[in-house]
């Protein structure tokens, strides 16, 4: 791969993070943020998007963040009003711009269609709304109860700014060690400037230490630029815009000298003058991250200024107080590694985990106590090894915002198609959750909430006929639970039609129609395969992938699904996934010769029933009686075709689970060797899926064991024993 | 597939040959990852007669195929002479359980000559060719054939 290539995947992998900003940004303003580092944040966003699009020459995309940038850049610039609708209409412009970026990556050009129309859009806002110049003897220059003068720059354009007109500004700017290290320059950025206009320089040195104490990799000088030049002061802020953060700067217009092409200035104009430029101080103030600024911003020329105005400039500066802290995406020291590194870490910790074990279980073979030095050793070394394995998989776990980030615009898009109306409320962004599970969760959270949104909610003119508020709520929530993560989707619609379900089911011959089923059992009919519960197949949900197919890549993961509804209420799907895919507790039994690894979480309990406890049910069936319930009983060597007997559950071992298709069971062992942390290995990197197996593992002595896929396993034994009464047989497929 | 399968003419190829149920066969030895004694292997529920199950191959798991029982030979009896060939497929390992390996042979791809209808099924579809030397005749494996067609058995 040539170099620029390699530029362009990480300019691509940054424009995912900048939409990703760009997005939750515009998000926070929609619900009501008002801090003006949002709109910067959305702009810069928008505005590195264009300049790397730039650089590697995709047109397209350049031209529409032009356009894009330019709004926003009037909204931060407060000439376009940000109101609602104009932040609906740039979150639409910055799915656009997603798909835009989208297509540059695969090396073509976005939409164009849609692109016009975006545009025209974003051009009407352009110019539909500067905010009328009001005339300057109706300003109101009065300081805020803070004692900042506000909107100062609106007033001084129409007496100081009419046309291009050479004015004069000085800009001191004070690079940060920061800068040089980002490999920027001082020089680079008078040059810039010097093509503005005319420029004169002066080198502040006062802050250059002596000699014995220069610290040569730290920023000393500072540099006083005055510039005279016909471009708006935005092009001047323009030249800063990629150093912003990493340098102190201040850019302000000099009074003009009163010259014969400018009216006499009155001493209103002065003070509008004075009032500009204490607003030019204050924007200054605002972007430059660190005290400096304010303490290095040159007295503005005081001559041309009347007495009442400089002490409304000291003011304004100094009740300032400490500036903002610099926004903290710029000090997050974070470094880009290749995820196969990391992923060849955890393969050589659980390796080491492997060995640890094995060494721990050759020791106790010739005699060692745990209380022995070598014991007590051992001990340490586990502990030490698991602390590093939890370290190891905390370098690859991540919060699952990045997920959900997606999901607002599919729920825009979803809300569109339907005609429903729809605010998304999410929950638990920052819980993390290891990479290889992120990667697999975005799908199931994708079919969810579009079910949430095509089946769960109503029309708005059946909400307010039912009497709630026309917006429906979809709420998407990720949390802990046991050392698991749950995600669940719920939405306040009209929650599921039980009778047409089961009607539907009885139709499609999944269930007998006298089958007896319970409320629950009814709700998790829609996960059987093919099911649509829409009397038209609409196009959103119902392109064939129905919710078995969510079901069932869930459970790849060794997740569980479940849905819960309250009619008229709505209804709510939790998911439940582990927090890894690469290791997991289990408890190492033996059966016919096998050892195999149940996952702990699957288990209830275990116990060794009495002979009495132990009921024969038909000539192959049998259900074990635990405390007042009947459970069935499931043979683990038998279903897997590991033993043709039975093995007696009253000389064995009884391993009570929950299996998310039939309920309870109960898996018949010989023995229990105890509870393990084991190391995920998939089977099918090398061969391939087989029933009733999750995935195998490497125990102690080096050998292979599987671990059981427990709801498969009792699906299994279901499908040996088929019953009439039975409605789970296919869901359990 | 990795393999050439018409390699430019007079190129020679170097293929390992052993042997499994009382037959001589041989595979690309650019195919051929490593060769290893045999070890128990863990055996696969609800998996064809001749996977024989999956050992740890240094924190891989790597399924066994008995390679005489695969082309509908007697199954090898697993001794402590009998020998693991792990080959790479595609992107997979796997390893093949034969009785012994014999030789690596340099060969002109002239030597090879198409399989005949032999009237064994498993025979035609697993072997790519027929290598004589001298007087002995070396069936050339497919491996890309070998393993079972990858279908979801738990769906």
């Amino acid at each position: 791969m040539d170099e620029l290539e390699e530029i362009k995947i990480t300019f691509f992998q940054e424009c995912d993070e900048l939409l990703g900003d760009l997005e939750s940004g515009l998000l926070s303003i929609d619900a009501g943020a008002t801090d003006p580092e949002l709109i910067n944040a959305v702009f810069r966003a928008v505005h590195s998007i264009k300049g790397g699009a730039g650089a590697f020459g995709l047109e397209a995309l350049v031209r529409y963040a032009h356009v894009f940038e330019t709004l926003l850049d009037n909204v931060r610039g407060g000439k376009t009003d940000l109101r609602s609708e104009l932040v609906k209409a740039l979150l639409r412009a910055a799915d656009v711009l997603a798909d835009h970026v989208a297509a540059a990556k695969q090396g073509g050009e976005g939409d164009a269609v849609s692109t016009a129309a975006m545009v025209e859009e974003l051009e009407a806002w352009i110019s539909g709304g500067p905010v009328p110049t009001a005339p300057a003897e109706e300003v109101n220059i009065e300081p805020n109860e803070d004692g900042i003068v506000f909107t100062p720059i609106k007033l001084s354009i129409p007496e100081v700014d009419e046309g291009p007109k050479e004015q004069a500004w000085t800009i001191t700017f004070q690079p940060m060690d920061e800068l040089y290290s980002k490999a920027n320059e001082a020089g680079l950025l008078i040059r810039e400037i010097e093509r503005l206009g005319k420029i004169e320089v002066e080198l502040l040195d006062d802050a250059l230490p002596t000699f014995d104490s220069l610290d040569p990799e730290t920023a000393h000088f500072a540099w006083k630029v005055r510039l005279r030049t016909e471009v708006p002061e935005e092009r001047i802020r323009e030249v800063f815009e990629f150093v912003e953060g990493h340098c102190s700067t201040t850019i302000v217009r000099e009074a003009p000298a009163p010259t014969a092409t400018e009216p006499a200035a009155g001493p209103d104009i002065a003070a509008i003058i004075a009032a500009a430029q204490a607003g030019d101080a204050q924007a200054a103030a605002n972007s430059a991250p660190s005290e400096e600024a304010t303490a290095i911003a040159p007295e503005p020329p005081a001559a041309s200024l009347p007495a009442a105005a400089v002490p409304a400039l000291a003011e304004s500066m100094s009740s300032r107080g400490a500036p903002p802290p610099a926004p903290e995406k710029g000090n997050q020291a974070t470094i880009r590694v290749d995820p196969e590194r990391i992923d060849k870490l955890i393969d050589l910790v659980g390796e080491l985990v492997i060995n640890q074990a094995m060494l721990a279980q050759r020791v106790s073979g010739h005699g060692f106590a745990a209380s022995s030095d070598v014991g007590r050793g051992l001990d340490e070394l586990e502990q030490l090894t698991r602390d590093i394995q939890d370290s190891v998989m905390a370098i690859r776990a991540q919060p699952v915002k990045s997920v959900f980030q997606r999901m607002p615009r599919l729920v825009r898009e979803i809300a569109g198609q339907t005609g429903k109306q729809v605010r998304l409320v999410t929950e638990g962004e920052g819980t993390e959750v290891d990479k290889t599970v992120i990667e697999r969760i975005s799908e199931p959270i994708t079919h969810m909430l579009r079910n949430a949104i095509d089946h769960g909610l109503e029309t708005p003119e059946e909400r307010i006929e039912a009497g709630k508020p026309a917006e429906g709520t979809v709420r998407l929530a990720a949390l802990h639970r046991g050392g698991r993560i749950v995600i669940e989707v719920g939405d306040d619609g009209k929650g599921i039609n039980r009778p047409r379900v089961r009607q539907l089911a009885i139709d499609r011959g999944l269930i007998s129609a006298d089958a007896q089923l319970t409320d629950e059992e009814v709700d998790n009919l829609i996960f059987l395969p093919g099911f649509s519960t829409a009397a038209k197949i609409s196009d959103i949900s119902g392109r064939g992938v129905g919710m078995d197919v969510v079901r069932k890549s869930v459970q790849g993961l060794g997740g569980r699904i479940s849905i819960s509804s309250k009619p008229g209420l709505g209804s709510m799907f939790t998911l439940s996934l582990p927090l890894t895919l690469a290791v997991l507790d289990g408890m190492v039994i033996d059966v016919a010769g096998q050892t195999l690894v149940v996952p702990l979480t699957a288990i209830v309990e275990s116990l060794r029933p009495t002979p009495t406890e132990v009921k024969k049910v038909g000539a192959q069936g049998g259900v074990l009686a635990v405390r007042d319930a009947y459970v069935p009983l499931v043979d683990i060597g038998r279903v897997l075709g590991f033993q043709t007997v039975d093995t007696n559950p009253a000389e064995g071992v009884v391993l009570l689970v929950d299996s998310e298709v039939g309920g309870r069971a109960a898996l018949v062992a010989d023995s229990i060797h105890g509870q393990r942390q084991v190391v995920i290995k998939s089977l099918e990197s090398n061969y391939q899926q087989v029933p009733g197996i999750a995935a195998a593992t490497i125990l102690g002595d080096g050998r292979v064991a599987l671990i059981l896929d427990v709801d498969a396993l009792v699906a299994m034994r279901r499908r040996e024993l088929p019953r009439a009464d039975e409605p789970f047989i296919e869901a359990a497929e | 597939m990795h393999q050439p399968t018409n390699p430019v003419a007079n190129e020679r190829r170097e293929l390992t040959s052993f042997w499994a149920g009382g037959q001589e066969y041989c595979v690309d030895i650019m195919s051929v990852r490593e060769i290893r004694g045999w070890s128990a292997a863990t055996p696969l529920p609800q998996s064809p007669q001749y996977m024989r199950g999956v050992i740890n191959l240094r924190g891989a798991v790597l399924p066994i195929m008995d390679l005489a029982e695969r082309l509908d030979l007697p199954p090898t009896q697993p001794s402590e002479r009998s020998v693991i060939i792990v080959v790479q497929v595609g992107e997979r390992l796997v390893g093949l359980l034969v009785d012994a390996v014999s030789d690596i042979l340099s060969i002109n791809p002239d030597q090879i000559q198409p399989t005949p209808d032999v009237g064994c099924d498993q025979a035609k579809a697993f072997i790519r060719g027929l290598i004589t030397i001298d007087d002995r005749m070396v069936s050339e494996i497919a491996v890309e054939r070998l393993l079972p067609e990858v279908e979801v058995l738990a769906a």
